[in-house]
C-alpha cells in the first residue's frame, strides 16, 4: 500500500473519493432510470448500487490501511479552505457507512422484488451515504448542516418508500415533520454560535472562542441548540420521538440503515465539532457540554432500553434498543472530562458505533427476512422459527446477544472498552454512566433473550411454512452475523485505527 | 537440531485431542476410543522421555525451559494471567511418570472394560484422555493460577471416572463425596491463590520474578516493594502472612492429597472402575497434591511452622490410615487406605525438609501403586467383580503373573529390601529423623511414621495372603476367569519397575560404599542454571532450609553411617515383624479372622474412626441449616429486590411507552419542552441570564 500523501501519486480531492463513487453511483441509477423506466428486473439497478458502495468501502479500506490523512502519512487532508477534512476518524465513519450501505443494498434486492420504483430506492440510499461520508468531514459548521440534511432529505424518503402502506407513509410524514423542527434548532444554534465567534470553521470557532467571548448567553444557547440538532440525527433523547416510528414504519432494511449508518453520522458530526470547535477548556466558562451529554446518554440510555422491554413488537422492540445504543455510544463524548484518556474514550464510543453497524444492521435485515416470509411482527410470531430457518436464526442469535453485550460477538468488547473509558475517567458521572450502562444491558439482555427463547426454544403457534430462501438477504445476514462474530477476535486490529483516529482529534 | 522443550505442551495436547476424538467418535472406532488414548499417551511418553533426556543434559545445554505459551489478560500495572510450561527436573520427572501410568492404565483398561464389554466406553476413554491432559498440564504449570485451573480439571476428571457407572447407587455418591470434600480444600486453595497474586503480584514459580524467590527477599533480604505495601497493608510480618498463605494453599493439597482430616473421600472412590483408581492414586489426582508442595517448596521452607504442620499432617495420616487399612475386608479398600498412608508419608518428608525423599516416594509409589491397583484389577477380573478377600484364597497357581507381580507391589509396598519401597521410605525415615533430633515436632512425626511401618508390612501381606494362598474359599476362586496380554503386559512392566525403581537412589549404599550412585539426588540438585536462575533446584533449597527454616541435621551413635544404619535396621525390622505376624495369621490353609481380638478398637477401626460420620453430622447438622437460612435470605432478599425491581423497570417502561401517543404535534411540543428544560437549567448553571 502507498500512503497517498508521501508518495503524491494522487492528488487531493482524491481523497474524498468514497463519498464521490458513492455519489456518481446515485447519479448512474439515476441514468439507468431514465434510459429504462420500466424496468421490472431489479438485479441491475442493485447490483449497481451494490457494487458502487462496495467499491466505495473498499477505497475506504485502503485509505484506512495506508493512512490517508493520519499523522503518520502527514497528518489530515483539508479541502476547500478547510470546509472539509480527511482524516482517521472520517475514514473510519465512512467505512461504517459504506459497509452497511452494502449490506442493505444486497438486502434489499430480495426485499424489494416486485415493488415498483426501485432505481429511487438505490439511489436516495446512496445519496444518503453520500450525506453521511460527507458528515463525516465536515469541518465547518455550514458543511456540517448542507451534509446533514443531504443524508436526511433522502432518509425521509426511505422511511415513506413503501407509499400504499400506512404505516410507512404516516412514519416518513412524522419524522419529516421533526427533522424539520430539529433542522431549524440546529441551522438557529449555528447562527447563534456565528454570532458570537464570526466564523464557521471548526478549528477557527475554537480559536475565537479561546480569544474571548461578549455574550456567553448567546454562545450557550447556540451550543445547546447545535447538540440537540445532532441529538436527532442520533436519535437522543429529546429528539429522539421519531425514530421508533421511523424504524417501525419503514422498510426493514431502510430502518437498519437509518439506525446504524445515519445514528452514526450523527455521531462523527457531533465529536468532531464539540472537540474541535468547543473544546471543553475554551468554553468552560460557558457550559459544560460533558454534563450535557451525561444527562442525555443517561436518561436516552434508560428510556430505550425501559420502553425496549415493555414492546411486543420485534422491529419496534429493536427501535428501542437503538435508542439505548445512541445512550451507550454517548458515553464517549460525555466522559471526556477530568482525568479520562480521552483519545481512549472517544475510540471506545467509535468502536461501539463501528460493532453495532453490524449487528444492528444484520438484526433489522433478519426483521426484512422475516417480513420477506409474511411471518408476522410480534414475539409469539417468531415462535418456532429456527426449526425452519436455523442458520438465520443462528445469525439472530450472534446479533441479540452481542447487542446485549454477551461475548458471542463484538458487542462484548465495545461495552468493555465503553465501561474502562468510564473507569479512567473516574468522576461521579462517569460512575454513574458505568453503572446505567451495566443495568442496562442486563435489562437489555432480557428483551433480546425474549427474541432468542421464542425462536428456539417455543413451539410454533400457526403453521406456516418458509416458502423460499432469498440469497440476498440471507447473504446480508450471514455477512453481518459472520463479521459481527470475528469482531470478538478482530477487535484489537479494528480498536488501533480507532485509537489512532480519535487520537487524532485533539 | 530442534529441542525437546518446544514439544513440552503437545504431552498434554496429544491427550487432549485423543479425548475430543474418543468422545466426538469414539462409538465408531474399533476400540471404541481406547485406541486414540493408547496412542496419544504412549506419544506423551515419548516426548517425556525426549524431554528427561534434554534436561539430564544429553541432548544439548538447555536443561531448563521457561516459557509462556498464552495470555489471558494484562493488568495495567499489576499481574498478568498466564498459561506457559516450566520443564526443570521435577516437573520432567513427574511427566514421565503420569504418562507412563497413563499408557498402562489404557491397555490396562482394554483387559479391564472392553473385554469384559462395559457400555459407556467412548465416555470412559474421553475422561481417561482428559484426566491424563490435565494431570500433565498441571505438572508443567509456571505459575500456581494455571496449577489452580488443572488441580481442578483434574478434580473434575475424577468425578466423571469414579462416577462413571452412574446406574448404580454407589458410584454416583462416592463421586459427588469425593468432588464436594476435595473442592472444600481446594476452596482455601483458591483463597490461597488470591492471596498470593495480591501479595506478590505473581503466580510464578521459578524464576527471580516468581513468588517463591520474592518471599525468600521479604525474609532474608531486601523487602520487595509491592510485597512490604501488602505486608503493611495487611498489618502483618512476612513470616505470619506466608505461614496464612502456605496453610492456605495447603488446604487444597490436603484434599487432593487425601490427607487427615479431607482423606474421607478416597475409600469410596474406590467404586470407579479399577483402572482409574490406579490412575488416581499412583500417578494424578493424589499425586497432585504431594506434586503441589514439592512444586513451590521454595515458599513452604520459608515457614517453619507451616512446614511443621505438613509433617505431623503426614506422620500422622501415615499411622491412622494404616490402622485402618487392618481391618479391611476388600482388596481394593485396603490399598485405598495403604494409598492415604503413604502420602502420609510423602507429607512427612516434605514437612521434614527431605525434599528427594518425597520424590522418591513419590515415584517408587507412582510404580508400585500402579501395579497394586492393575493387580487387584487382574484379580477382580479373575474373581467375577467380587472384592471380597474372604472369598479368594489360592489364586497363586490359577493366576502366576498376577500373583507374583502383585507380590513384586506388596515387596515393595511393605518396605522390604532391595524392592523400591525400602530405599524410598526408608530415606524418608532417615530424613525425618536427622532433621527430628534437633525438633520435637519432627521428632514425633517421624514416629508416627515408624510405627506406620510395621502396620504397613502387616496389612500388605494380609492381603497378599488372604488373596493368593490358603485354599479357594469361594466357587469362583476356584475357577477364575483368565485374563488376557493386555492385563498382563502393564503388570509385568510395573512388576520389573517395582523390584528395581529403587535403584535409582540407593542412599544407604551410596554412604556405605562412597558410589555415587544416589542418582535421583543429583537430578533433583540440578544444574547451576537450575539454581542460579531458576531457583527450583535442591543446592537453593538446602541453604534456606537450614537457615530460613532452622531444620538441621544431627545425629545419634556418633556420625552419619550409623544414624543411616539404625534408621535403615529399625524400619525394615518393623516392616519384616509386620510381615510375620501376617505370616503366622494367615499364611495358613484355612484363615479365620482375628479382628475380634482387638475388640472395641475393631468397631471403631471398621468405622474409619466415625470420620465420615462427623463429616456428614457437619453437612447436615450445621450446613444445611446454614444454607437454609441463606437460601431464605436469597429467596426473600434478594430475589424479592431483584423482582421488584423487574417490575418496576416493566412498569415505568409501560410509563414511557405511553409517552409516544403517536400523535405528532405532541411529539414537537415534548421536543421543544425538553430543550427549554435543558436551555434553563443550563443556563442557569451557566449563568447565561
Amino acid at each position: 500500500m502507498i500512503p497517498l500523501q508521501t508518495s503524491n501519486t494522487l492528488p487531493d480531492w482524491a481523497a474524498l473519493a468514497p463519498a464521490i463513487i458513492l455519489a456518481v453511483t446515485a447519479l448512474a441509477l439515476f441514468l439507468i432510470d431514465s434510459i429504462d423506466p420500466n424496468d421490472e428486473s431489479p438485479s441491475m439497478l442493485a447490483g449497481v448500487a451494490t457494487l458502487g458502495s462496495v467499491l466505495a468501502m473498499v477505497v475506504t479500506g485502503w485509505y484506512l490501511v495506508a493512512g490517508t490523512g493520519m499523522p503518520r502519512t502527514g497528518g489530515a487532508i483539508e479541502l476547500f479552505s478547510g470546509q472539509l477534512v480527511v482524516d482517521g476518524m472520517s475514514l473510519f465513519f465512512t467505512f461504517i457507512f459504506t459497509s452497511v450501505t452494502a449490506l442493505v443494498c444486497v438486502a434489499s434486492y430480495d426485499y424489494l422484488s416486485g415493488r415498483p420504483n426501485q432505481a429511487e430506492y438505490y439511489a436516495l440510499v446512496l445519496l444518503a451515504a453520500t450525506g453521511m461520508s460527507v458528515m463525516a468531514s465536515a469541518n465547518s459548521l455550514a458543511t456540517a448542516f448542507v451534509a446533514l440534511e443531504l443524508s436526511s432529505l433522502p432518509s425521509y424518503g426511505l422511511v415513506a418508500y413503501l407509499k400504499n402502506d400506512r404505516g410507512s407513509v404516516e412514519a416518513g410524514l412524522k419524522y419529516f415533520l421533526i427533522g424539520a423542527v430539529s433542522s431549524a434548532v440546529l441551522a438557529y444554534g449555528i447562527s447563534l454560535v456565528y454570532a458570537s465567534a464570526g466564523v464557521l470553521e471548526l478549528a477557527a470557532i475554537a480559536e475565537a472562542l479561546g480569544a474571548g467571548i461578549d455574550n456567553t448567553g448567546v454562545l450557550g444557547v447556540g451550543i445547546l441548540m447545535v447538540a440537540g440538532g445532532f441529538a436527532f440525527k442520533t436519535a437522543s433523547v429529546p429528539f429522539h420521538f421519531w425514530a421508533p416510528e421511523a424504524y417501525e414504519g419503514a422498510p426493514a432494511p431502510v430502518s437498519g440503515f437509518l439506525s446504524s449508518a445515519s445514528k452514526a453520522a450523527g455521531f462523527v458530526l457531533a465529536f468532531r465539532v464539540f472537540v474541535t470547535a468547543f473544546p471543553l477548556d475554551v468554553v468552560a466558562g460557558t457550559i459544560d457540554w460533558a454534563l450535557a451529554f451525561t444527562v442525555l446518554a443517561l436518561v436516552t440510555m434508560t428510556l430505550g432500553n425501559f420502553a425496549a422491554a415493555t414492546q411486543d413488537k420485534v422491529k419496534r422492540m429493536l427501535a428501542y434498543s437503538s435508542i439505548g445504543h445512541a445512550g451507550y455510544a454517548l458515553i464517549g463524548i460525555a466522559v471526556l472530562t477530568g482525568t479520562a484518556d480521552q483519545s481512549y474514550a472517544l475510540g471506545a464510543s467509535m468502536l461501539h458505533l463501528f460493532v453495532y453497524g453490524f449487528m444492528n444492521t444484520g438484526a433489522f435485515l433478519f426483521v426484512a427476512l422475516v417480513e420477506y416470509w409474511g411471518v408476522g411482527r410480534t414475539f409469539e410470531d417468531y415462535n418456532g422459527l429456527a426449526k425452519q430457518a436455523p442458520v438465520a436464526c443462528f445469525a439472530m442469535t450472534i446479533f441479540l446477544f452481542s447487542l446485549a453485550g454477551l461475548p458471542i460477538g463484538g458487542g462484548a468488547l465495545s461495552k468493555w472498552a465503553l465501561l474502562s473509558a468510564t473507569a479512567s475517567a473516574a468522576t461521579l458521572s462517569a460512575y454513574l454512566l458505568a453503572a446505567a450502562l451495566i443495568v442496562n444491558s442486563a435489562l437489555s439482555l432480557f428483551y433480546y433473550s425474549r427474541v432468542v427463547k421464542a425462536m428456539w426454544i417455543e413451539d410454533p403457534a400457526g403453521d406456516f411454512e418458509v416458502s423460499s430462501y432469498p440469497t440476498g438477504l440471507y447473504a446480508a445476514v450471514v455477512g453481518a452475523a459472520i463479521v459481527t462474530f470475528l469482531l470478538l477476535p478482530a477487535f484489537g486490529v479494528v480498536s488501533g485505527t480507532a485509537f489512532d483516529a480519535a487520537a487524532a482529534l485533539f | 537440531m530442534v529441542s525437546a522443550f518446544e514439544f513440552v505442551p503437545a504431552i498434554a495436547v496429544l491427550p487432549l485431542v485423543s479425548f475430543v476424538v474418543a468422545l466426538a467418535f469414539g462409538k465408531w472406532m474399533p476400540k471404541k476410543g481406547a485406541l486414540a488414548g493408547i496412542f496419544a499417551t504412549v506419544g506423551s511418553l515419548l516426548i517425556s522421555i525426549w524431554t528427561a533426556l534434554t534436561v539430564a543434559g544429553f541432548l544439548g545445554s538447555e536443561t531448563v525451559y521457561h516459557a509462556e505459551l498464552w495470555r489471558f489478560a494484562t493488568g495495567i500495572g499489576t499481574f498478568n494471567l498466564h498459561l506457559g510450561v516450566f520443564v526443570d527436573p521435577l516437573s520432567s520427572l513427574m511427566l514421565l511418570i503420569v504418562s507412563l501410568i497413563s499408557v498402562l492404565v489404557f491397555i490396562f483398561s482394554l483387559g479391564y472394560m472392553n473385554d469384559e464389554d462395559e457400555t459407556g466406553l467412548p465416555r470412559y476413554y474421553a475422561s481417561l484422555s482428559l484426566f491424563s491432559f490435565s494431570m500433565l498440564a498441571f505438572v508443567f504449570a509456571d505459575n500456581i493460577l494455571m496449577a489452580f485451573m488443572f488441580f481442578e480439571l483434574v478434580g473434575l476428571c475424577s468425578f466423571l471416572l469414579i462416577g462413571f457407572w452412574f446406574r448404580e447407587d454407589a458410584p454416583p455418591s462416592a463421586a459427588k463425596k469425593a468432588f464436594l470434600v476435595t473442592r472444600f480444600g481446594d476452596f482455601f486453595f483458591l483463597i490461597g491463590v488470591v492471596g498470593i497474586f495480591a501479595t506478590f503480584g505473581t503466580g510464578l514459580f521459578a524464576t527471580e520474578a516468581g513468588f517463591p524467590h520474592m518471599a525468600e527477599q521479604a525474609i532474608t533480604g531486601e523487602m520487595p516493594g509491592p510485597v512490604g505495601e501488602f505486608l503493611s497493608a495487611v498489618g502483618m510480618g512476612a513470616q505470619q502472612w506466608f505461614t496464612i498463605l502456605g496453610l492456605l494453599v495447603l488446604g487444597g493439597v490436603v484434599g487432593k492429597s487425601a490427607q487427615f482430616p479431607l482423606h474421607t473421600w478416597l475409600p469410596d472412590a474406590m467404586e470407579g472402575p479399577t483402572p482409574v483408581s490406579a490412575l488416581i492414586h499412583a500417578a494424578t489426582m493424589v499425586a497432585a497434591g504431594v506434586y503441589l508442595v514439592a512444586r513451590m517448596y521454595g515458599f513452604y521452607l520459608l515457614t517453619p511452622t507451616t512446614l511443621a504442620i505438613i509433617a505431623l499432617i503426614g506422620g500422622f495420616t501415615a499411622l491412622f490410615a494404616a490402622t485402618m487399612g487392618v481391618v479391611k475386608q476388600e482388596l481394593k479398600q485396603v490399598l485405598a487406605y495403604s494409598t492415604i498412608s503413604q502420602y502420609g508419608y510423602m507429607m512427612l518428608a516434605l514437612g521434614s525438609g527431605g525434599y528427594v525423599a518425597a520424590v522418591f516416594h513419590l515415584t517408587t509409589h507412582a510404580v508400585f501403586k500402579a501395579l497394586l491397583f492393575l493387580g487387584a484389577g487382574s484379580v477382580i477380573i479373575a474373581m467375577h467383580h467380587n472384592e471380597n478377600m474372604w472369598d479368594m484364597g489360592g489364586l497363586k497357581e490359577k493366576m502366576p503373573v498376577t500373583y507374583w507381580t502383585f507380590l513384586s507391589g506388596s515387596l515393595a509396598l511393605a518396605g522390604i529390601v532391595p524392592f523400591a519401597g525400602f530405599w524410598s521410605k526408608d530415606e524418608v525415615l532417615y530424613e525425618a529423623l536427622i532433621h527430628g533430633l534437633g525438633s520435637p515436632v519432627l521428632l514425633v512425626a517421624w514416629a508416627m511414621g515408624l510405627l506406620a511401618v510395621f502396620l504397613t508390612g502387616f496389612y500388605t501381606f494380609r492381603m497378599v495372603f488372604l488373596t493368593f494362598h490358603g485354599e479357594p474359599r469361594s466357587d469362583t476362586a476356584e475357577d477364575p476367569e483368565s485374563v488376557r496380554w493386555n492385563v498382563k503386559l502393564p503388570l509385568g512392566v510395573l512388576g520389573v519397575l517395582a523390584a528395581t525403581i529403587g535403584f535409582i537412589n540407593m542412599v544407604p549404599v551410596a554412604k556405605l560404599t562412597g558410589l555415587k550412585i544416589d542418582f535421583l539426588h543429583k537430578w533433583l540438585v540440578g544444574g547451576e542454571v537450575l539454581n542460579a536462575e531458576f531457583l527450583t533446584g535442591l543446592e537453593h533449597y538446602e541453604p534456606i532450609l537450614k537457615e530460613v527454616a532452622g531444620i538441621k541435621a544431627s545425629y545419634i551413635a556418633g556420625g552419619e553411617i550409623p544414624t543411616l544404619l539404625i534408621s535403615a535396621a529399625l524400619s525394615l525390622g518393623l516392616a519384616l515383624a509386620g510381615v510375620g505376624l501376617a505370616y503366622r495369621l494367615y499364611a495358613v490353609p484355612e484363615p479365620v479372622a482375628h479382628t475380634k481380638k482387638l475388640g472395641g478398637l475393631r468397631t471403631l477401626l471398621m468405622h474409619n474412626y466415625y470420620q465420615d460420620e462427623y463429616q456428614v453430622w457437619l453437612a447436615q447438622g450445621v450446613t444445611l441449616p446454614l444454607a437454609r437460612a441463606a437460601d431464605t435470605f436469597d429467596q426473600g432478599i434478594i430475589d424479592g429486590v431483584v423482582n421488584g425491581i423487574s417490575s418496576v423497570s416493566l412498569f415505568s417502561g409501560d410509563r414511557v411507552r405511553r409517552i409516544q401517543t403517536g400523535v405528532v404535534s405532541n411529539y414537537a411540543a415534548l421536543l421543544t419542552i425538553g430543550l427549554a428544560l435543558l436551555l434553563i437549567v443550563f443556563g442557569i448553571v451557566g449563568g447565561w441570564f
